[in-house]
């Protein structure tokens, strides 16, 4: 520290304001009554993914072309990023700031591309060495119960799953066709889940095989047998021979069992089974058609999946309801149907079908396919593991009534899809984790909690919880950015396969990303609330107060001469910077 | 070597003569020609400077601080709102301390819009701590401009010269070029005590707080008090190399005069004609030329104004709410005088409006008449 020049008389004082000696006596910082700080915010993706994928963290490294490294900051929260980045139906995306910009990044094409790019380098996760005590069963190999497992797995626990079905992968594995989701991705995520040392049982179902009575020498157990059960039409003549469920006929397909299809297959119902009955019965040589009660403004089915179907021909009759199925000889051959239109809106806010009087009018089918709706089947549970219209009921842990049985995937209270099955399968691993370890649950949420949605961070939990940092509460919206150092830049579409070529094939659709058309995508995520090193902090600072701490190092601020100008949080593109009080 | 040109050449030749190293200016009718002028003497190598365009005169201003702060010789030109706009930094290059020079071509402000000469752009920056010259001729522009660098760069003071819109900057007269060598010798090469120099870093014009405020602002008044005495000995050196001085106020014919007119500027040159044919009538009537206004050189006045009988101030300028604004400073350097000659304001020529022989005439007439000043400036020219 230097001595501060004290002139005694005018004719000391040099002629004009020169200094002579360094201010370190009176560091420029000591200005400050704002204060600029480095925080990370939530991004909407982020918050947006039900699994929880740090996804802002795997564009960055995506876009310097480090694909691996992506990857396994993806296999930190979810096992699945290969069946993921090809059915998930991406809320990310419809969070994406970007596409309040031009369109949104394409994040689950990505996703895919990750795992496609692991895969082909034959990448394993490494098996962890700790162990722990405490056996846990896990009832479902869906989503659900294979990444509670996995989860549980690497914090060194010994996990058991027992399926019902002879093989792994419950719905993922017999509710989605091969030419959207290949059995080799699927089996090759599912065996790296293995590869941690999960055990797996088949063939045994609860309530068949065994009682959860049966599992006493388990500390825990995670109910995940998801929605096998396919809702009756509840129309006459359903029992006829040529009726069968959509969940049966893609369960038969995906199990390599012989389906005889006639020519024209009648496809009830509206629902991504819907499509996927009749776009399988496509490929099988029939001619199948679509009738759904409402209009296409209220199916329920992923837009992509409708769009993907209409591309390959298959009819879709809206507004029509079965009303009569008729046999001949013993099998199906015509189905009674009457017109509808829309009434008012029900309970959950799509408008009603209601039937015309004497519209009634009859099809010619050889199959009819019934894809309205699935259920579980809670018969096997004991009266202890409370349930509720369709659904085991489960407190913010996903634990149900019965001590040490928690629930997850379709059978709770959530939106029926894989990813939610994945984020409710990681949250149980996490308060599993708690319940064997004894340790206090109720203050996890705000120290995990990626936003409002309910999205938890495995990569936080399994942190030291002295180096965890604070989390942001905010999630950044596209007004927070500073949008001037953005261009415009078209999505990146995903190839496709040629329609000739999609027919009579179970070859895969979507043909995923070049590893060029990856990283430039990838580069046009904004990295919303998140520092990617862009250094522009450091290059607007007129005080030289950012300092650089080295390469792929974060900066830091020098507080003894920031003299809280704030032009660092102005200019950052991405609001990871906040300005704040002194003193506060 | 002998050239006719324009007062705006003229201008830009005194500055490539005294070797300026940067320019910076923003071109403005009636300065235009100036730097135009400059930056082809820079394009073809006459004059080794950096010549720095910019977009405004404000910015021209701020370059010409930061060029000065780093040692080296520093010029701009410019002319009435441009002068307004670089107001500011007028003041920051002054209590800098920064020898800038710079040419005003004196012009009227707007509103309404008007482009020819009156001084009230000059004069109105009068307190921003620059020392001002006014020039009567092309000639006398060449040579103050070399002047100026030289007490600029003693002092430690901006300077700037005054030529009125287009009697002067485009009007051609013959103008005596000097030795670049004899200007060498009279102008050496500008050495800085302090410069930017990042390997000898120092933070310029940093704050001064209260206690430490007041003595820098001492500092400079000193200096320009003391601007008076170094541009008259700086004009005594330039007549001795060169043969031509101009004092800082010039006394034409005012041996034994009853009546002094006291102006500036190219009226100066209607002035000495006017005085000339009263003198053949006998009217015993003399002029006197103000060159220097800053520092106000209120002793050289005294001193040949306090024999007159009256004397009478023409401005062309005015102060609103005062008046003539040469005749306002006048009587306020006198008020403390006992049996001080009784001054009489007039105004005229504002906005470029010809001050013929005629006006002169009318007011010697006038003042000859009148027993005392009228309280307030007498316009003369007006439309009638």
């Amino acid at each position: 520290m230097s001595e501060q020049i004290i002139f005694k008389r005018e004719e000391d004082m040099p002629y004009h304001a020169i200094s002579f000696a360094p201010m370190t006596w009176n560091k420029t910082g000591s200005w400050r009554y704002l204060r600029p700080r480095f925080e990370n915010k939530i991004p909407p993706c982020h918050e947006g993914c039900p699994a929880g994928q740090n996804i802002e963290g795997a564009m960055v490294l995506i876009g310097k072309g480090k694909v691996l490294e992506a990857w396994e900051l993806f296999k930190e929260e979810n096992p699945f990023p290969g069946v993921c980045g090809r059915v998930c139906f991406h809320p990310c995306e419809s969070s994406c700031n970007r596409g309040d910009f031009d369109e949104a990044v394409s994040i689950n094409a990505l996703e895919r591309f990750l795992a496609d790019a692991s895969s082909r380098q034959g990448r394993r996760l490494s098996r962890t060495l700790e162990k722990r005590e405490g056996k846990v069963a896990i009832i479902g190999s869906g989503p659900a119960g294979l990444t509670c497992a996995y989860h549980l797995a690497r914090m060194g626990y010994e996990a058991t799953v027992f399926e019902a079905l002879p093989v792994l992968g419950g719905m993922l594995r017999v509710g989605i066709p091969e030419y959207r989701l290949p059995k080799k991705v699927l089996e090759e995520e599912i065996d790296q889940i293995l590869e941690l040392g999960v055990k797996a049982e088949v063939n045994v179902r609860l309530g068949e095989e065994f009682l959860l009575s049966d599992l006493k020498e388990y500390r825990a157990i995670f109910l995940a047998m998801g929605n096998h059960r396919s809702k009756r039409l509840g129309i006459p003549g359903e029992d006829a021979q040529g009726v069968m469920s959509g969940l049966e006929f893609l369960k038969n397909i995906n199990l390599g069992r012989e389906v005889v299809l006639g020519k024209r297959v009648a496809v009830i119902g509206g629902g991504n089974t819907a499509f996927d009955a009749a776009r399988l019965a496509l490929r099988l040589g029939a001619k199948p058609f679509i009738l759904y009660r409402r209009t296409r403004e209220e199916m329920p089915a992923f837009l992509s999946e409708i769009l993907e179907a209409e591309e390959e021909g298959i009819e879709i009759s809206y507004l029509v309801s079965p009303v009569c199925l008729i046999a001949e000889n013993g099998r199906i051959s015509r189905l009674e149907c009457v017109k509808n239109r829309l009434g008012p809106p029900d309970e959950d806010g799509r408008r009603r079908p209601v039937e015309i009087k004497g519209s009634n009018f009859m099809l010619q089918v050889d199959q009819v396919i019934s894809a309205i709706g699935e259920e579980a089947d809670f018969s096997a549970l004991p009266k202890t593991v409370k349930t509720q219209e369709n659904a085991v009921l489960t407190d913010e842990r996903g634990a149900t009534k019965h001590k040490g049985v928690f629930a997850g995937g379709d059978i709770i209270h959530q939106p029926r899809t894989v990813v939610h099955a994945i984020g409710s399968g990681k949250r149980a691993a996490i308060f599993i984790d708690c319940l064997l370890k004894k340790r206090k649950w109720e203050d996890l949420f705000e120290a995990l909690r990626i936003g409002e949605r309910g999205s938890l961070s495995m990569r936080r939990y399994l942190q030291e919880e002295s180096l965890r940092l604070p989390l942001s509460l905010k999630t950044v919206s596209l007004k927070d950015l500073n949008l001037d150092y953005f261009d415009y830049k078209k999505r990146s579409k995903m190839p496709k396969a040629q329609i000739s070529k999609r027919l009579g094939s179970f070859a895969e659709v979507n043909l995923g990303f070049s590893e060029e058309t990856a990283v430039a995508e990838a580069n046009r995520c904004f990295n919303c609330g998140v520092c990617n090193l862009c250094d522009n902090c450091y290059i607007f600072c007129p005080d030289v107060a950012i300092l650089k701490q080295g390469e792929e190092e974060p900066n830091v601020i020098d507080y003894d001469h920031c003299k809280g100008c704030g032009i660092c949080v102005e200019e950052c593109p991405r609001d990871a910077l906040v300005m704040e009080e002194e003193g506060k | 070597m002998k050239k006719i040109m324009v007062g705006n050449h003229a201008v830009s030749w005194g500055v490539m003569l005294a070797r300026a190293e940067v320019i910076s200016a923003y071109p403005i009718t009636p300065q235009t020609t100036i730097v135009e002028e400059l930056s082809v003497l820079c394009a073809d190598g006459r004059l080794k400077a950096k010549f720095i365009p910019v977009e405004s005169e404000h910015s021209a201003m701020a370059c010409c601080i930061g060029a000065s702060a780093a040692g080296v010789r520093t010029f701009t030109a410019t002319s009435g709102q441009g002068l307004a706009l670089m107001h500011e930094m007028l003041h920051w290059a002054a209590g800098a301390r920064l020898p800038v020079v710079m040419a005003n071509v004196s012009r009227a402000l707007g509103s309404p819009w008007n482009i020819w000469g009156e001084q009230s752009d000059s004069l109105s920056q009068r307190d921003t701590g620059w020392l001002q010259l006014y020039c009567e001729s092309n000639q006398e522009v060449l040579d103050t401009v070399i002047q100026a660098f030289k007490i600029a760069e003693e002092i430690r003071l901006p300077v700037m010269l005054v030529l009125d819109a287009f009697f002067l900057s485009h009007t051609a007269e013959p103008v005596e070029i000097p030795e670049q060598s004899l200007v060498d010798d009279f102008l050496p090469r500008y050495q800085a005590e302090f410069r930017l120099d990042p390997k000898d870093p120092h933070s310029f014009g940093c704050l001064s707080p209260p206690e430490y405020f007041m003595e820098f602002r001492y500092k400079m008044q000193q200096s320009m008090l003391q601007g008076k005495e170094v541009s008259r000995r700086v004009d005594e050196e330039f007549g001795g190399s060169f043969g031509r001085k101009y004092g800082l106020i010039e006394a034409y014919r005012c041996e034994g005069a009853d009546l002094i007119l006291v102006t500036s500027g190219t009226i100066a040159s209607t002035a000495r004609v006017v005085v000339d044919s009263l003198r053949e009538k006998g009217r015993k009537v003399g002029i006197v030329k103000v060159r220097l206004f800053r520092p106000f050189p209120k002793e050289e006045l005294w001193e040949v104004l306090r024999d007159a009988e009256k004397v009478a101030v023409v401005d062309r300028n005015v102060s609103f709410g005062v008046g003539g604004i040469f005749a306002h400073e006048i009587r306020a350097a006198f008020c403390n005088e006992k049996a001080r000659p009784p001054i009489f304001s007039y105004i005229a020529g504002l906005g470029g409006r010809d001050v013929t022989p005629k006006v002169l005439n009318d007011m010697v007439y006038q003042t000859y008449e009148r027993p005392e000043p009228e309280e307030q400036s007498v316009w003369v020219g007006m439309r009638s």
